[in-house]
């Protein structure tokens, strides 16, 4: 199943398949999201990691992969218009998982044997069956031990797959009751725009080809890099857990832990990112983690205070432009500016409406109107207000450092533009 | 967990490779056509050989297997909470499907559990009753390619009606809303829902065609990048959802080159001047004007 590539003396087996998400995740958001860097840029990384990863995402990804040659060598990139695909093909990877040759062999017969949730058998049987009526056809049958057939049955129990009864010293292992859904249409839907989608993915595989009847627009596919983290994030708010988080810190790779109090998921469908809200003791603050920086989740003990602190987030959020929070001073910052508009440009006014957030508009003429919110950090507002450029007739920030670098920037793109 | 092989590409093959096998025994060229049907481009070899070579035990040399049913595995339940949790989103009311099986299974998480931070406020009311009547109407033509006859109010408030050919359903995470594409009529081709009064299956006796969509307009534009204030992952990231090329031309100097629908040109014009001055439009000439317009408007309103 593994090419032999043979590099310093040694055996180096090329697999399709990956055992760890990690590394897969860090150069699929690389070729996706930068798509500029050649095989040189990536020193952290060995060269033949490289390859073997460019290799695999070319074999799942197929026409979505381009390349290019600069003087710098071969830039990788892939490129994607999400507004025409109707199903996110960075899903792809998280059905690359790596197996054993037990681990497909025992699956397939083991539910076979357990074909219907009639069928009760003990782990002893159930491994005696494996071998004289599976096994025994094969030129060298496999043995699987009666340990190794329990491990893979309490796995699969553990999946919700199969239960098992006790009935006097016995453990006997059926089949969960069968539940199918195959709404394909709902699947097409919620797996692209409902959190973790890839898992309505899985379950759109086992169906059969179908007529698409959607597409999506603005639509982050790269939000599925992060599944796997979201969802321990989701675990550990369902149990009321504190967590240990891993991550990177955005200028290196150095890796850091701290323990936090998972509160919230926020996402934003304007700018590409996924945040985790939480509470660190140690700060007495709530902050927010980017997903894409987290890089492993660990459940540890009970957060008897999760709900309380997820009010308290709750309240916050009449002050959140993004996910800047409360620091410890409690300030708040003042935000207020003015634009104006033609007399039949009234969908601007519409569009402050609808944009406005935590903000408050009113119309103080014919054509214009005024926006003014409390935030805690006016730095966050800076991207959407200068999309008002060419309206904006006056802005008074209680921050007059942010509004200064409006101000600043204005002036920096006059110059850009030969405007002065 | 997520990442497991159970949901990956290489079980589901197998399982279609086995379910052919129950009934008859599999050819070569059965096998390989399942692989490329259900694999990645390069498992062809890894999957036949494993199965040929007995690693996996499934497959006997005579292409029969010693498996008895068709492979059927229910739910896990990691599926099952993830489909109870959308069985709670709003947006689940616009389909007819009953998730009373799951009354026993916790959400793998709910609305309360994340936030949608920056949507737009005035996306469509999807727990409307005539909202849900009007979109199971859409969505069955869309899906026997029926016409439909639609009445709806355009931007001045005027009542409009239309009689077209639905192809599909347009969903914005941003503006929450779903618009439908059309054919069939040469004076509407997207028609947003929220603004549909009714709708039902065309009835005329003209024979309404349906015409291959016209594909989208496509336009270019050419930034200049300047890495300051993390502007390169933000913008990196912001136009991430386009086809686009990016290239490194100095130290913090990057040429990200982004392709878009013409009928997206005012919203791209918007996108890009929102990140001020670390992005330079250059190229086309068309596009920089557009940019140049707008700084020239601001300039005259004395900021």
């Amino acid at each position: 199943m593994a090419e032999k590539l043979i590099k310093g003396g040694e055996n180096v087996a090329y697999n399709e398949l990956i055992k760890n998400f990690e590394r897969i995740r860090d150069y699929m958001r690389d070729f996706y999201v930068y798509g500029f860097k050649s095989r040189d840029d990536y020193t952290n990384k060995s060269a033949r990691s490289y390859d073997d990863e460019r290799r695999r995402l070319e074999s799942w990804l197929g026409d979505h992969m381009g390349f290019r040659q600069t003087a710098d060598g071969k830039n990788v990139f892939i490129s994607i218009n999400s507004r025409i695909t109707h199903h996110n093909p960075l899903y792809k990877a998280w059905k690359a998982k790596s197996f054993t040759d037990g681990d497909i062999t025992l699956f397939f017969i083991i539910f076979d044997i357990l074909y219907s949730p009639e069928i009760k058998l003990t782990n002893t049987e159930i491994t005696e069956k494996i071998d004289s009526e599976y096994l025994c056809f094969f030129d060298e049958p496999k043995v699987f031990d009666s340990s190794t057939v329990r491990k893979k049955l309490k796995e699969y129990e553990s999946q919700g797959l199969l239960v098992s009864e006790k009935q006097g010293k016995s453990l006997y292992y059926k089949r969960a009751e069968s539940v199918k859904f195959d709404h394909t249409v709902i699947l097409d839907f919620f797996s692209e725009v409902a959190p973790c989608g890839v898992i309505g993915s899985f379950l759109l595989d086992k169906t059969d080809t179908h007529e698409n009847s959607f597409g999506f627009k603005h639509h982050y596919i790269n939000h599925t890099l992060d599944s796997e983290i979201m969802y321990r994030l989701f675990q550990a708010m369902h149990n009321k857990s504190e967590i240990e988080i891993e991550k990177v810190t955005r200028r290196s790779s150095r890796k850091r832990t701290m323990k936090v109090v998972p509160l919230n998921i926020f996402i934003s469908v304007q700018n590409g990112r996924q945040y985790l809200m939480a509470y660190r003791r140690h700060s007495r603050r709530i902050t927010s983690y980017r997903l894409d920086y987290i890089t492993n989740v660990k459940e540890l003990k009970q957060a008897d205070d999760l709900d309380e602190l997820r009010d308290i987030l709750d309240n916050m959020k009449k002050y959140m432009w993004g996910v800047s929070t409360q620091g410890r001073g409690g300030r708040r910052e003042t935000v207020e500016f003015i634009i104006t508009y033609n007399s039949d440009e009234e969908y601007i006014y519409n569009r402050l409406v609808r944009e406005k957030r935590c903000g408050t508009v009113e119309k103080i003429g014919e054509n214009s109107c005024r926006f003014y919110a409390e935030v805690y950090d006016t730095n966050e507002m800076l991207t959407w207000i200068r999309s008002f450029i060419c309206r904006i007739t006056y802005i008074n920030f209680s921050n007059k450092e942010i509004e200064n670098q409006l101000r600043e920037d204005l002036n920096a793109m006059y110059r850009l533009y030969g405007l002065e | 967990m997520l990442f497991h092989e159970i949901y990956g590409a290489y079980f589901n093959t197998v399982s279609q490779i086995i379910k052919k096998a129950v009934s008859v025994p599999v050819t070569d060229k059965d096998i390989r056509e399942l692989i490329s049907q259900y694999a990645f481009s390069e498992s062809m070899l890894s999957i036949e050989t494993a199965l040929k070579e007995q690693h996996w035990q499934l497959l006997k040399r005579d292409g029969t297997t010693p498996i008895k049913n068709e492979p059927d595995i229910s739910l896990t339940l990691l599926q099952k909470r993830w489909l109870k949790a959308i069985s709670l989103d709003p947006r689940i009311q616009l389909f007819d499907c009953d998730f009373s099986f799951l009354d026993d299974t916790e959400p793998l998480f709910t609305n309360e559990d994340y936030y949608i931070f920056d949507k737009y406020a005035d996306g469509d009311d999807f727990e409307n009753e005539n909202y849900i009547r009007n979109f199971r109407t859409i969505l069955k033509a869309v899906h026997e390619h029926t016409p439909l006859s639609i009445e709806m109010t355009n931007k001045k408030g005027n009542t409009l009606s239309f009689d077209v050919i639905p192809e599909y359903l347009e969903y914005s995470e941003k503006d929450d809303k779903f618009r439908l594409l059309t054919s069939g009529n040469r004076h509407v081709s997207v028609i947003n829902l929220g603004r549909i009064i009714s709708c039902k299956p065309y009835e005329g006796k003209a024979e309404l065609r349906r015409t291959i969509p016209e594909k989208p307009h496509m336009r270019s534009v050419t930034l200049e990048l300047y890495d300051e204030r993390n502007a390169l992952e933000r913008v990196m990231l912001h136009f991430s959802h386009f086809e686009k090329e990016a290239e490194k031309i100095s130290d913090n100097l990057y040429r990200v080159k982004i392709h878009y629908e013409q009928s997206d040109e005012t919203e791209m014009v918007i996108r890009v001047l929102s990140f001020g001055p670390m992005v330079k439009v250059t190229a086309p000439a068309k596009f920089v004007g557009l940019i140049k317009g707008r700084l020239r408007k601001q300039k005259s309103c004395g900021l």
